[in-house]
Order: structure tokens, then C-alpha cells, then sequence
């Protein structure tokens, strides 16, 4: 009986342990090849900052970093050309929305016709306080 | 009143409700992406010809009349399906239909075009797709209309088909205007 138990607890032990290996896995699938990577640690990780904020645009919900669509690949080496030619970040990312738009950004940058996009979340909680409030005053007026 | 502001969160979460009802119902494509590059110059590039591998210059091809851009490859298969119609378009008048072989094997490209016919004026070779990139292609096919002055004013991302041929066609008229 005991056995049992123990054996239970090694497999519950087990299954804990493959599922925090997986969700370890799933944030680290990159889909960059060792051979896009480049020479300088510095320039590869500025290429690798830049890539998780640029859209696939075959697969849209998923940056260039972790697509291996064609597309995306492209996009890496784009990007690593333009570190390596000596371009600022700002350049990059104007060079990219010159060609695909703003879509190509998974960030939506700030601009008059994306305010509404940004201000929506505080108006919305502002006005969820105000009515709790409201409705928290009334209450204690009972 | 108290009442009234009590409901706001409910009438608010039904706003919303319709809002992505709406893009529900409407006809929209989501794969299909605004071009950044309407109403600018088209980007110009530096290649070969496919046929006979002599240099081909965008700038020597482009701006006395409406000229199409086709991006194609043999492995796109609705390119294939779009070929009678780039075939149609060719024959239109004061047009000039160019072609561009994107990341595809030249060889194959050839015997793709000698047994359907070869509908473009001229066909460039963009071996590593970075005339693609510079033109904002994401998906095999791409159309896009020039005008005379060579401002790109209209882009069709998948193919060209029976239904929207005559809609290109009212594109192109407005290129010539």
C-alpha cells in the first residue's frame, strides 16, 4: 500500500516535471538558424530584439523571431544585413514599415489613429473604479 | 441614475460585443494586408532576365505606360491558376505586363512559361527575394498596377481570378486617366 503510494507520487512528480519542461521549451522554440547567427554577441542580440517586435506576415500571430516561414527567414537576414551595414534600430524598423506598414510591427505604434487603441484600456478602468465606487458608496448609505 | 451607471460596464461590453460581430458578418479576407506602398514610387531594382540572362533595369522597363508587375513562381500553385488571366491581361491594350520569377528555380520557370504560354513582356529573375521584400510581397501571387509615372496605385495580393478580373481591369483604366 505504501509502494503505491509512493509510486503514485513519482509519477505525479514525473508529469510535473514534463510540464514545466515543455512550457520551458515552448518559450524558447526560436526558429533563427545557428547559421543566421551573427559574429558579434551584441549585433545578434540587437537582431534578436528587433525580430521579436516584427510580425510574420504569412503566419500574423507570430514574430519573425519564432516563424520559419520563408518570409520570416528573410526578414532575419534583412535585419542582420542592416546591423551589420550600421544602421540604428529607428532605421531598421522605418525601413520594414516603408515596405509591409505598421502591420509588420506587433507593437502598434502610438499615432492619432491608434489613440483610441491605447487610451480605450484607462478610459474603460477609469470608468469600472468610478462605478464601483458609486455602487460601494450607495451600499454604506443602506 | 445609480442604476444607469451600474449598467454602463453591461452596455459597454455589448458595444464591444458588436463591434467584433460586425467584423464578423463583413466580407474581409484577414490574410489580406493594406500595402504601404500605394500611391509611391515602385521601388526600383537591378536584375537579370530569366530567357536570356541579359541585365534587366526597372527603370528602362517602366514609365512610358501602365505597366503590371507580376510576382510568380512554378511552385505557386494559385499562380498557375491565375496564368489565363495574366495571359488575358497581356493582351489588353497600352499596358506592358512584366513578370518576376520569385525564388524559383530558373529551369523550371522556363518549361513552366514554354508550356503555358508566355504572357509577359519581360521576366525578371528575383532568385532570393529580396525584390519581393523591397515590393512588399508576403504571398504568392502579387499584382501590381503602375501608372504612367510610375506610382504604384494598386496591388492584388492572391490571384486574379474569373471575378475579379474586371475589377482589375477599372484599376488599370484609372492608371491610364
Amino acid at each position: 500500500m505504501i509502494q503505491k503510494k509512493f509510486l503514485f507520487n513519482k509519477i505525479f512528480f514525473l508529469f510535473l516535471m514534463i510540464t514545466l519542461a515543455g512550457a520551458t521549451v515552448s518559450n524558447n522554440s526560436y526558429a533563427v538558424e545557428p547559421e543566421e547567427f551573427l559574429k558579434d554577441p551584441k549585433q545578434e542580440l540587437r537582431a534578436r530584439d528587433i525580430s521579436k517586435n516584427v510580425r510574420c506576415l504569412v503566419c500574423q500571430n507570430q514574430s519573425i523571431d519564432e516563424s520559419s516561414a520563408p518570409l520570416a527567414k528573410d526578414l532575419r537576414m534583412v535585419i542582420r544585413n542592416k546591423i551589420t551595414e550600421g544602421l540604428t534600430d529607428k532605421e531598421i524598423y522605418k525601413f520594414l514599415t516603408d515596405r509591409y506598414g505598421d502591420f509588420i510591427l506587433l507593437n502598434p505604434p502610438l499615432k492619432a489613429s491608434t489613440m483610441i487603441l491605447w487610451a480605450l484600456p484607462f478610459v474603460l478602468f477609469f470608468i469600472a473604479l468610478f462605478v464601483i465606487y458609486r455602487h460601494n458608496k450607495n451600499s454604506k448609505l443602506r | 441614475m445609480r442604476k444607469y451607471f451600474l449598467s454602463a460596464p453591461l452596455i459597454i461590453f455589448f458595444c464591444i460585443m458588436l463591434v467584433f460581430f460586425y467584423f464578423l458578418i463583413i466580407e474581409r479576407d484577414p490574410s489580406e494586408l493594406p500595402s504601404a506602398l500605394i500611391n509611391q514610387k515602385a521601388p526600383t531594382f537591378k536584375t537579370t532576365t530569366l530567357f536570356d540572362n541579359k541585365p534587366f533595369i526597372f527603370e528602362e522597363e517602366s514609365g512610358q505606360q501602365v505597366v503590371i508587375v507580376n510576382f510568380f513562381a512554378t511552385w505557386c500553385i494559385p499562380c498557375r491558376e491565375e496564368h489565363p488571366y495574366i495571359s488575358k491581361l497581356s493582351k489588353e491594350e497600352n499596358i506592358a505586363v512584366i513578370g518576376v520569377n520569385y525564388k524559383d528555380n530558373p529551369q523550371k520557370a522556363i518549361q513552366w512559361l514554354n508550356e503555358l504560354g508566355n504572357p509577359y513582356s519581360k521576366v525578371a529573375v528575383d532568385s532570393n527575394g529580396r525584390i519581393g521584400l523591397d515590393w512588399g510581397v508576403y504571398g504568392l501571387p502579387e499584382t501590381f498596377i503602375l501608372s504612367e509615372n510610375n506610382i504604384i496605385i494598386y496591388k492584388q495580393v492572391g490571384p486574379i481570378t474569373n471575378e475579379k478580373y474586371d475589377d482589375f481591369i477599372m484599376h488599370i483604366k484609372d492608371g491610364i486617366k
